[in-house]
């Protein structure tokens, strides 16, 4: 017990890691704030400086830019109606409209309030959820990690934007990519095109720098000149009374956010959309109508995507899978620090976990602080012309994919998965399954492997094991669930047994 | 499932490209090794690849319900399809990109970045060329504090 207290505390009591969490936390808001720059391209291009470091330095500056990115994008959102990052697209709903009432202050105030809420809520929630999943997560058997990562696949696909196809199609070529290079059990190389630079595989972060860096960049050129808005910010702290009022919505909405978050592969941006959805379908007399500046619309959005981080901690801790985009990199830092994801790591090196519930904890302190401060000077930065941006992320995307491997083959590997991801981008597809497949492509092969070693290489026998075992026949039902809501099957169905279901 | 949704110039073209990528993908994921049994190296891949193929092949059912877009011939739409998507600011910044990498290995890492952000800085913002020399210069010190003295990179 006295462990898992200094484990809490240790970011809290150690000088070196309390300067790095608050520097993270600091470099977060204003990373997520500048239109373009996204907190997952923050993260992955951060991540490759920091493995020569000590793992407790890196998870602390990575914990502080996870927290200030997700809130930052709020304050572009709010002063420029131009979201930081996905995550805030819902916060610009109301926060513009207050901003443009003269209200902007009040608005980053009760925003930056609501956020440190919602993160601790998420806090909590991962400090409670995440040992009981660990313990649940040692009894999975190979094929539920598979019904698992499929689950989170699957999930990505329907709920980003766009059709499931696309989304499907994204997920299979991210698999792809994850599975290029010698296969783990009998060293055959595969998708390698006979080069041997392949045979070693390619490396997510390269992938991800290249999609969410250069992909991005590029996409960002299309709009040069959109003008900037100079806004007046004062009265910023809210009343004591503003945040009572509002703390039942916002407990409510931390919860789905952690719950979003706690599912593999979803992420900030769809909670906050829910909550925001969520908000407006229970919230009878809004301080003003939703869409016209309403605090209500902006309590929402701001709380479950800070809760969401604790959310997306969980799978990731418990089963070494992310559940978004960031902790997807932050699983590379771990294993490149030697240690393992997955339901061993809470057994094996538990003070990994405690640490990050205490350090997500001090980055929420740190983010009240800066949340409040240098809003001034923050309305200076946002205006950092796009024509200085978007070469220094081309130089920073450089310099990150190098800094992985020394190797110049990977950089150029970068460019292209930019250019890749710019075509597919143009045609509605969506980055982030594309990165979660490369991830959980992998971990597919492996598991599924296992299971069907373990099923005495009969398919049969695999297929009744999916049904006969009570967790798995839960995991399979949720995978046909997901499915068949996206065909119009279910619908047939409903409307075939609608008179049926009008009794129950 | 709007039907009056137009379909963007290029994209049948795309689509049919996903289909042709898909198949090559499924005989790469053959040729690891082919259907010997449900636990082979190549067993997952072949998976895999059938799902882009089926995914691939609902993204083209998809677009059938699209109006096509307003152009005339494959040299009209690949024109459109041009300025749309590959507008000169684009084409120039790749290319420059593309530079600045090969560049790096001839003639430093410093040299290439503080031509490379010179160059852009001042195409895309129409001039002002000794303004684009001093922000570049700022960020390369940055760059330097930053990666080499503060977090000790490797650079190129």
């Amino acid at each position: 017990m006295s462990d898992t207290f200094s484990y809490l505390l240790m970011a809290w009591s150690d000088p070196q890691l309390l300067m790095l969490t608050a520097l993270g936390t600091f470099a977060g808001i204003y990373i997520g704030a500048i239109p373009g720059l996204s907190v997952t391209m923050a993260v992955s291009i951060l991540v490759s400086f920091t493995f020569s470091w000590d793992v407790n330095d890196a998870l602390a500056l990575i914990v502080g830019i996870f927290i200030g990115g997700v809130y930052g994008g709020s304050r572009s959102a709010i002063l420029l109606n131009i979201p930081g990052a996905p995550s805030s697209v819902a916060t610009a709903f109301d926060g513009y409209p207050l901003a443009q009432q003269g209200e902007a202050g009040r608005a980053i105030g009760l925003s930056t309030v609501m956020s440190v809420v919602g993160g601790i809520v998420g806090t909590i929630m991962l400090a409670s959820a995440a040992p009981l999943i660990g313990d649940l997560a040692l009894r999975f058997a190979p094929r539920d990690y598979f019904l698992v990562a499929t689950i989170g696949l699957l999930l990505v696909g329907s709920l980003s934007e766009g059709s499931l196809a696309k989304g499907i199609f994204a997920a299979a070529l991210g698999a792809i990519i994850g599975l290029v290079g010698m296969d783990p059990v009998t060293a055959e190389g595969r998708f390698t095109l006979g080069q041997v630079e392949l045979m070693g595989g390619i490396h997510y972060v390269v992938l991800m720098i290249g999609l969410f860096g250069v992909a991005e960049a590029f996409y960002q050129l299309h709009n040069l000149d959109s003008p900037v808005i100079r806004q007046k910010v004062d009265k910023i702290l809210p009343s004591f009374a503003m945040v009572l009022k509002f703390l039942p919505l916002s407990i409510r909405t931390s919860i789905i956010g952690v719950v979003v978050g706690v599912l593999p592969g979803v992420g900030g941006d769809i909670a906050a959309l829910m909550a925001y959805d969520h908000a407006k379908r229970t919230v009878k007399n809004p301080s003003k109508p939703f869409g016209k500046g309403a605090y209500e619309g902006l309590v929402a959005p701001e709380t479950a995507n800070s809760a969401a981080v604790g959310g997306a901690y969980v799978p990731m801790l418990t089963l070494g899978m992310p559940g978004d985009a960031v902790t997807a990199v932050i699983i590379g830092a771990l294993v490149v620090h030697g240690l393992n994801p997955g339901p061993m790591l809470m057994v094996e090196n538990p003070h990994i976990f405690y640490f990050t519930v205490g350090n997500l904890l001090l980055a929420n302190v740190f983010l009240m602080i800066f949340g409040l401060m240098g809003i001034k000077l923050f309305a200076k930065f946002v205006e950092m012309p796009k024509a200085v941006l978007i070469p220094l992320i081309l130089v920073l995307c450089v310099v990150g994919t190098y800094s992985i491997n020394s190797s110049m083959t990977e950089v150029y590997w970068m460019l292209g998965f930019g250019v890749l991801g710019y075509l597919l981008k143009i045609f509605g597809f969506q980055m982030g399954p594309i990165i979660l497949g490369a991830i959980l492509g992998p971990l597919m092969d492996t598991s599924y492997r296992q299971a069907m070693s373990s099923a005495g290489d009969h398919p049969g026998e695999l297929l009744q094991g999916l049904v006969t075992s009570p967790l798995s026949l839960i995991l399979t039902s949720a995978v046909v669930l997901i499915l068949l809501g996206n065909t119009p099957l279910l619908k047939k169905l409903k409307s075939k047994f609608s008179p049926a279901s009008a009794r129950g | 499932m709007n039907k009056t949704d137009k379909m963007l110039v290029g994209e049948r073209t795309f689509c049919a490209l996903l289909l042709v990528f898909s198949l090559v993908i499924f005989y790469l994921a053959y040729q690891i090794s082919g259907f010997s049994s449900a636990n082979s190296p190549g067993a997952f891949p072949i998976g895999v690849a059938l799902v882009m193929i089926l995914s691939a092949v609902k993204i083209a059912f998809e677009l059938l319900g699209k109006a096509r877009p307003d152009c005339s011939g494959w040299l009209d739409a690949f024109q459109q399809f041009r300025r749309q998507h590959f507008p000169k600011a684009v084409l120039i910044f790749g290319l420059l990109a593309v530079t600045y990498l090969a560049a790096i290995q001839w003639v430093s890492f410093y040299v290439s970045t503080f031509l490379f952000l010179v160059l852009s800085i001042v195409y895309l913002r129409n001039g002002r060329v000794l303004n684009a020399i001093l922000i570049a210069a700022v960020l390369l010190v940055l760059i330097y504090l930053l990666f080499s003295l503060a977090f000790s990179v490797y650079l190129p």
